[in-house]
């Protein structure tokens, strides 16, 4: 493999300098200054998931055509509010698995929390214990998950199981099997806030992501996520700290399990057992169909985030032209392959 | 060197305080008792009349599907409390399951232990028929909870709901308000449960059935999952196809949660909407009457308090007093009760916790 | 004996062999002929196709223009099965062997004996017992995991793979990389059994003195041409080798030798041990020295030099920069203390090879360019680029992505990360595995002017002239145990062999 590398890799490559890089430097070998603003578009996240991108369009199109109400102001922003809470989680789970690990208790970590936040003996001492219960049950998960895969060198796909598993059963102890009702105003009235127009969840998906943006491609943390990803053994003789780092991502993930758990409790008005029944395939699937290498090393927020939109936006297609269930689930496993499909052609044909 | 390692030391040392600080806030937030002790909710009656009088006493056995939803739960808790309320009556409970072979070989553990009778809903009424057989042949009276089984051997009595009923129910109430306000051609929205189940099949037959006696059909249906999340998810986009609307009815109270949610998101408050199932959130709603929802017909968990007390004579060899047979009858369908804000005060009691 | 006869058509012909890759075109009008019963061997820089060559050979590339002939008919191989259906198998330098399977079950993968869908094991474990001895390899059980044999033994499998196959034409890309002389001389042994079946051997490495030896005739490659076919390998003269390969005339030397350097140790090594692998290592290097571990593969000479840089927790004695201790088995400690490491397996522990150029190169030293964790990137880049230029990395783009480099270009963004980290202490475990003879003296130079910095450098190396040719002072493993230490100029490469080996030759 020393003489040439195969091409479909080597394309692929290409694509996976980052956007931090691609900003910071003007030229670029190959074809310096002649680069045309179309061209630094396709660089950037959205143009490197041009797949999703068509997906997405796609989808627009047959729902202007089919539903007259597709196309409004308040039903975008219904598909925006339905994508921020999978959306928070996606993000975590997207420098979980750059990271090279998989979390696949997001969704019961959410649960657990928004259960924890909204017992009556959380609910006594108002919005801000509330928050601080949630965020604080999601880190704690999160580092469980991240020393034992870490340091207890349990493999992260049995370490979150195992967190799926009994973060749903202490839910159900906690909650005794109920919903439980928010009765706090400052945190029921998060969901039917608006803000400009725009509903304060999706503020806080906005923000989530925005925050994450930053930290996976400006900082040095994100940087080494992508680095003990790509290579560990790499990594760890760089004298990267890959323990600390992986205890941190799934800390990260666990945070947002957190944030996820206040959005759904209020949009939900309920804490509940019963939240986020495999909202941890929906994330690794946004994750993936976004371009992410499950492997890691290699991905994007940007086509995790996509990923998620395309995902809600079928959701929301179906129920505007009134199609069953089990339709909506057929086409959507369509959609994934055709997704992904797409996405590697049009990766191979943008080297 | 040392001012580095003071420095980490002092670090290590917050950071272990924060979160021993944390995990002690957590955990008294992990309570539920309400600060004033309420009443504790279970529905039953208290035992009256001459079937109330003890008898030889009895053990009873009671196998059914874990808890995943607040409606199970409410069965569980019922069946337990109508038991203890009979001092003839030891409850055998075995360990809820949502695997269908462990419910077999529950159900087998409690014919081997020879109780007296056995109350089952079972996580499937086909697969867990052949079970049921076996314990009617050992001598060991069924009573059938809600889910039927496929054959008439494998259970003395069935008690359940009526899921075809519910959807009349709801139907009525809907067809005759629309028809009282003058509504033509009415848009009526339908949030199902899960598709897949027969009950769920059952209740929208029913519904379609009724209102089409009006003269009116369903619009915009979409099944959730039973779960609030569900309920919020599909009711937020329906919203958005249906610019408006004149009625909506809601198959489960527990999804009702998120639906409400979502209305309210929404901001959209000129229709009106009908639950299912019966709980107590949803009947204070009622009460309050600040929402949308106006009504809710019930599917009540009370049946299982029902079964305990059926198993009870079956077992004592008694008949209902009430009836002129000598003996319990075999099947038994509840009838679904539309609730409202005038009789909603009248039901409250019977509610369950979702 | 199966030597070509005049009028038959050598086994293999491929003639005019086009492939082209997105922006590079990898083949560019390649023709090798081999015959039956020869060592054909294939020589050529990085980056010259050879292994683009062999991938259309074995049928994982497709050529896009050329003919190939076997047995003097035209053939097109479409998938690997077609190719090794024809009689072609290759042992490629990466071994492609499942580490969980058994000997046996790797031996017949693809191919496995079984009836009406079952295995039969018994009858695989006595084929492959037949076929490993037959290779001189009679210790290794077939029932074995494969995972747990060394990498020498995992080649001697990777033959017997190609054996099971009835092959008459083994390709063998780099085969003695990661054999020691004894073991390079027992293939060596089975190459010749082999041509005398008749069977055509092609062989691919970077050390000529082998191709003199077992070589037939020397096909040499340039930039996806041919540039010599069919020469006589054992009487053309390296230089005229090196020439062909290079376009230009390089001779194999190393720098001169500066002045042994005086000073206190920067590195201090005290009774180092690892259970099971070495015992009481001691030893120290001064600023600007460069001291050499000789040994065979397997001696402990990289798990000694893993030790003392932390990725291995040592069990017992000690290790001193600039008269500390290092925290045992911390990675991060020697680091932080300025000692850096490129390590044997560059792909698989040295390199992101996903990610360019200057992300590598800046990996250990990335918070330098940042503030409050925010990475400047501006700053980052120019200080990689500044540093790859420095050390002549081609082509001199730190944004591409470091697979798509030479061998030993990738080597050198190795060490341009520790030259970027401005370390004290530079390990080197095998700097010129799988790299070009050009790119070798880049690197020995490289080595040289780290060390004429004052960079204390402890090399480990295979190749025993580049152990003599580099280091002031050498040290030889035998056995986990330092058995001789003396400075470079009153050892030979004979004496050293010598010392090396004595025990192992009973």
């Amino acid at each position: 493999m020393r003489d040439l590398e195969r091409p479909a890799e080597a394309a692929g490559t290409t694509s996976t300098a980052a956007p931090a890089v691609e900003q910071d430097r003007p030229a670029r070998a190959g074809g310096p200054d002649t680069r045309s603003t179309l061209a630094r578009l396709l660089d950037t996240g959205a143009g490197r998931n041009l797949g999703l991108v068509a997906v997405l369009a796609v989808l627009c199109v047959i729902g202007i055509a089919t539903a007259d109400t597709f196309a409004t102001t308040s039903n975008l922003l219904t598909i925006l509010t339905s994508a921020s809470i999978i959306g928070v989680l996606t993000v975590g789970m997207t420098f979980v698995i750059i990271g090279g690990g998989i979390d696949l208790s997001v969704g019961k970590v959410m649960a657990l929390a928004s259960v924890w936040a909204t017992t009556l003996a959380t609910q006594s001492y108002g919005p801000a214990v509330m928050v601080f219960c949630a965020l604080a049950v999601g880190v704690g998960c999160g580092l469980i998950n991240g020393v034992l895969i870490a340091y207890g060198r349990v493999v992260p796909f049995i370490a979150t199981l195992a967190m799926l598993i009994s973060a749903q059963g202490l839910a159900e102890r906690i909650s005794g099997k109920r919903s439980q009702i928010v009765t706090d105003p400052t945190i029921a009235a998060i969901a039917s806030t608006r803000v400009l127009g725009i509903p304060l969840l999706v503020y806080f998906f906005a923000a989530v992501v925005a925050v994450g943006w930053v930290v996976l491609n400006r900082t040095t943390f994100g940087r080494r996520t992508f680095a003990i990803g790509g290579n560990l053994e790499a990594s760890r003789l760089a004298g990267i700290d890959v323990r600390r780092h992986t205890v941190l991502l799934y800390v990260v993930s666990g945070l947002c399990c957190g944030i996820a758990a206040i959005m759904i409790a209020s949009l939900t008005t309920t804490g509940s057992s019963t939240h986020g029944t495999l909202y941890e395939l929906d994330a690794i699937a946004a994750v993936i169909i976004g371009g992410t290498l499950l492997t890691g090393g290699r991905g994007t927020l940007v086509g995790s985030i996509l990923g998620v939109l395309v995902f809600t936006t079928i959701t929301n297609l179906f129920i505007l032209n009134n199609l069953a269930t089990e339709v909506q689930n057929i086409a959507k496993g369509l959609i994934i392959v055709a997704a992904v499909l797409f996405q590697s052609r049009a990766q191979r044909a943008n080297p | 060197m040392p001012e580095t390692t003071a420095g980490l030391g002092r670090r290590r040392f917050l950071a272990g305080a924060v979160g021993v600080g944390a995990g002690v806030a957590l955990a008294a937030c992990t309570s539920n008792e309400p600060p004033a002790a309420a009443p504790a909710p279970n529905a039953g009656a208290a035992p009256a009349g001459d079937n109330a009088e003890p008898g030889q006493p009895v053990t009873i056995g009671f196998s059914a599907p874990a808890a995943d939803h607040g409606w199970i739960a409410a069965i569980a808790a019922n069946a337990q409390a109508q038991a203890q309320r009979y001092q003839d009556v030891t409850f055998e409970a075995v360990n809820p399951t949502n695997d269908i072979t462990q419910q077999i070989a529950a159900v087998e553990t409690l014919i081997n232990r020879r109780v007296n009778a056995l109350v089952i809903l079972p996580n499937d009424g086909s697969q867990l028929t052949s079970v049921g057989t076996r314990a009617m042949q050992a001598g060991i009276p069924v009573v059938n909870l809600d889910r039927i089984f496929d054959s008439p051997l494998a259970y003395r009595t069935w008690i359940g709901g009526d899921n075809y009923g519910m959807g009349v129910s709801a139907g009525n109430y809907i067809g005759t308000r629309l028809r009282d306000q003058g509504v033509t051609n009415p848009v009526i929205a339908e949030i199902a449960g899960i598709d897949s189940l027969p009950l769920t099949q059952q209740r929208s037959q029913g519904f379609q059935d009724a209102l089409s006696s009006y003269g009116f059909s369903i619009g915009p249906r979409q099944a959730a999952d039973f779960t609030a999340q569900g309920g919020q998810r599909v009711t937020a986009n329906l919203l958005q196809a249906a610019p408006r609307l004149d009625a909506m009815w809601n198959h489960d109270d527990d999804q009702g949660i998120g639906v409400l949610a979502a209305i309210q998101q929404a901001n959209r408050s000129e229709f009106f909407m009908v639950g299912g199932a019966g709980s107590a959130n949803a009947m204070r709603a009622i009460q309050a009457d600040d929402t949308v929802l106006k009504a809710t017909v019930t599917y009540s968990p009370t049946m299982a308090g029902s079964a305990v007390s059926l198993a009870r004579l079956i077992a004592q060899g008694r008949g209902m007093t009430d009836l002129v047979e000598r003996e319990v009858p075999a099947s038994i369908t509840l009838a679904s009760a539309t609730i409202t804000r005038e009789n909603v005060g009248q039901y409250l009691p019977l509610g369950f916790e979702s | 004996m199966a030597s070509p006869e005049r009028g038959a058509p050598p086994l293999l012909q491929m003639h005019g062999i086009v492939k082209q890759f997105p922006g590079v075109r990898a083949l560019d009008g390649v023709d090798l002929d081999v015959a039956a019963g020869e060592v054909h061997c294939l020589l050529g820089q990085n980056g010259a196709g050879k292994s683009t060559l062999i991938k259309v050979l074995a049928g994982a590339h497709r050529p896009d223009a050329g003919e190939i002939r076997w047995d003097g008919r035209p053939v097109t191989f479409g998938s690997p099965h077609a190719a090794d259906v024809t009689g072609i198998a290759t042992i490629y330098q990466e071994l492609d062997l499942v580490p969980g399977l058994s000997v046996a079950e790797n031996v017949f993968l693809g191919h496995e004996r079984a009836r009406l869908g079952f295995t039969r094991p018994r009858e695989l474990d006595d084929e492959t017992r037949a076929l490993l001895r037959r290779l001189g390899h009679p210790e290794i059980p077939p029932g074995r995991e494969l995972g747990r044999l060394s990498a020498a033994g995992q080649q001697v499998v990777s033959m017997a793979r190609a054996l099971s196959r009835d092959a008459r034409l083994i390709v063998m890309d780099e085969p003695s990389a990661v054999l020691d002389p004894e073991e390079v001389d027992n293939l060596f042994r089975v190459v010749r059994e082999l041509t005398a079946e008749g069977v055509a051997v092609v062989y691919i490495s970077h050390r000529l003195e082998e191709i003199r030896r077992i070589g037939d005739r020397v096909t040499v490659l340039k930039d996806g041409r041919t540039v010599a076919r069919g020469l006589p390998a054992p009487s053309t003269p390296t230089a005229e080798v090196i020439r062909l390969m290079t376009g230009r005339t390089i001779e194999y030397v190393f720098p001169p030798r500066p002045a042994v350097p005086t000073g206190d140790p920067v590195l201090e090594v005290d009774g180092l041990g690892r259970r099971g692998e070495f015992a009481d290592v001691s030893f120290s290097v001064r600023p600007g020295e460069v001291v050499g571990l000789a040994g065979l593969v397997g001696s402990g000479r990289s798990e000694i030099l893993e030790t003392v840089y932390g990725a291995r927790k040592a069990t017992s004695g000690s290790v001193w920069v600039q008269g500390r201790a290092l925290r045992a088995g911390s990675v991060r400690a020697a680091v932080r203390a300025g000692m850096g490491l490129a390590p044997e397996e560059r792909k698989s522990q040295g390199l992101l090879l996903a990610e360019p150029v200057y992300r590598n190169v800046s990996l250990p030293s990335l918070s330098r360019f940042a503030r409050a964790g925010f990475v400047r990137g501006g700053a980052e880049l120019a200080a990689a680029a500044a540093v790859i230029a420095q050390l002549d990395v081609r082509p001199a783009d730190p944004t591409r992505p470091v697979r798509t480099l030479s061998g030993g270009n990738q080597q050198k963004v190795v060490l341009a990360r520790w030259l970027l980290e401005e370390c004290r202490v530079l390990l080197l475990d095998e700097p010129t595995r799988g790299v070009d003879v050009g790119a070798r003296s880049e690197i020995y130079g490289l080595i040289r002017r780290l060390s004429g910095q004052g960079v204390a450098v402890v090399l480990v190396s295979s190749e025993m002239p580049e152990v003599l040719g580099l280091a002031d002072r050498v040290l030889v493993v035998r056995e986990g145990r330092v058995v001789y230490q003396a400075p470079a100029e009153e050892l030979d490469e004979e004496r050293v062999l010598d010392l090396v080996m004595e025990g192992s030759r009973v």
